[in-house]
């Protein structure tokens, strides 16, 4: 059961998680911590118990960071297992694909353009005494 | 993996660490470092990777597989291996790629810090340099700047001027340095007893833009408090990751510390408490009225710290105990509360 709520908002329109339907994990050791230990390790593992998502992030070389981004990794991912092809981020997916194969062919159909307009060139200097000049 | 071939020669003389390694600990860990081959023929990053992963683990480095994939991203050109283009680790690295490899591989086998090894870490969202023997900051305090900028943003949201906050015992700048970068309005000041410190916060600040908001000086807040008195008064924040460790734990500290960072950064005196009563004696006098203090320590001293201040502390009330992501109890959150100053009280 996927139960989505309305919050605050990435760019998109993302379910907000629930920080009690979240495990973390992360390896900072049994030690006393803080002053007394320096690890560098700082992935973060991230399970969203009601989907089963896990996500894992050691983008950068600082936890905080990671764990934020995690849980923007969980929430895209959350949105998508939940609202599937209507999810904000496949349709912007999609239509940016879109928008690429269009941008494809009319980039293709101007260089048809210039092609033909450089052949008709060709042929009617061949042609006669033409004064036109290229700039 | 590799044979005998491969080990044709080996690195010139003298381990190239001693030049990075400063004060009482560089000869010590130079006798310590041993420095492995380089190699013959070309190898690619995943294969140097793999290779130093095993050396570290032999030598008993700590954490013998982070420490290799962090040289080997930095020497890439990414912060971690995950931010790789895929692929990438399986191209072969030039000469002067496995040089530098080597060199800071072989820098690591002193137990030198990975954080000095590669003269850079991360801290929230700001890279700061790095340098031994100036404190590495570690994970629990970027929460500790997540409590402090919790409350100064619903400060600020309520209109009120500009805020001021004060750092007791900068080392890097890390704290200062992140609170500026969240806060656009807030000013910062920046003490530490530590020269190298004071040095290291000022070349941060000035690589992340922000030393026209930062004052720093070099001040011991043991020794001068009526030089920290005089350069602050109605801070609207103090904040502090102060030496909190009990003296007698120094020693059993694993060697990247004990060797490497300042130790007055870490000795809280015998209770851990010592520089922390100081601090927390100071408040009142520098902060403006319901000015908090946010303080990292040790998990046994909250209860200790709140009875203290009761006992001892006027106009200075305890707020809250935090806990840090692994569950101790690790902030103390006070409160300066001039009402309730009893020497004003009449008898």
């Amino acid at each position: 059961m996927c139960i989505v709520k309305a919050g605050k908002k990435s760019q998109f329109d993302l379910p907000v998680l629930n920080e009690d339907e979240l495990v973390e994990q992360f390896v900072r050791g049994s030690g006393p911590g803080g002053q007394a230990t320096n690890k560098t390790s700082n992935c973060v593992v991230l399970k969203h118990i009601p989907t089963g998502i896990t996500v894992k992030c050691h983008q950068t070389r600082s936890l905080d960071t990671n764990r934020k981004r995690a849980r923007e990794i969980m929430r895209e991912k959350v949105d998508i297992a939940c609202k599937g092809e209507k999810s904000d981020i496949l349709v912007k997916k999609k239509e940016s694909v879109l928008k690429k194969q269009e941008k494809r062919r009319n980039a293709n159909k101007n260089l048809e353009k210039k092609r033909r307009f450089k052949e008709e060139l060709a042929a009617e200097s061949k042609l006669g005494n033409n004064t036109i000049q290229n700039d | 993996m590799f044979d005998s071939n491969m080990w044709r020669r080996s690195l010139n003389a003298g381990c190239p660490c001693v030049f990075r390694l400063t004060g009482i600990w560089g000869s010590r860990a130079a006798r310590q470092c041993s420095a492995p081959a380089f190699p013959a023929s070309r190898i690619t990053a995943l294969q140097a990777l793999e290779l130093w992963k095993r050396i570290f683990e032999e030598k008993g480095v700590s954490e013998p597989r982070h420490s290799s994939q962090y040289i080997v991203a930095h020497l890439l050109g990414s912060k971690t291996i995950e931010g790789l283009e895929p692929g990438r680790l399986l191209e072969f690295l030039t000469p002067e790629e496995t040089e530098r490899m080597w060199k800071l591989c072989t820098i690591r086998l002193s137990r030198m810090p990975v954080q000095y090894v590669l003269e850079e870490w991360d801290f929230r969202d700001v890279t700061l340099k790095m340098k031994p023997p100036v404190f590495i900051p570690r994970p629990e305090t970027e929460e500790l700047v997540e409590l402090v900028l919790g409350d100064l943003r619903m400060k600020s949201g309520n209109g009120d001027d500009p805020c001021t906050c004060l750092e007791v015992g900068c080392g890097s700048g890390a704290i200062s340095l992140s609170l500026l970068t969240s806060l656009p309005q807030l000013t910062a000041i920046a003490l530490d007893q530590s020269l190298h410190a004071v040095d290291l916060t000022r070349q941060n600040a000035l690589q992340l833009g922000l030393q026209d908001r930062l004052q720093t000086y070099h001040i011991d807040v043991m020794k001068d408090a009526e030089t920290v008195l005089s350069v602050c008064s109605h801070v609207s924040v103090l904040v502090s990751n102060p030496p909190y460790l009990f003296s007698e734990d120094l020693a059993s500290l694993e060697p990247e510390i004990l060797r490497f960072e300042d130790h007055s950064a870490l000795d809280g005196g015998k209770d851990g408490l010592e520089v922390i009563r100081q601090i927390l004696t100071l408040a009142p006098k520098i902060l403006s009225n319901h000015g908090r203090v946010y303080l990292e320590v040790d998990p046994r001293h909250p209860p200790l710290i709140e009875q203290w201040v009761e006992a001892n502390v006027e106009g200075l009330r305890y707020v809250e105990t935090q806990h840090d992501i692994s569950g101790r109890p690790r902030f103390c959150i006070l409160q300066t509360d001039k009402s309730r100053d009893h020497k004003l009280d009449l008898d």
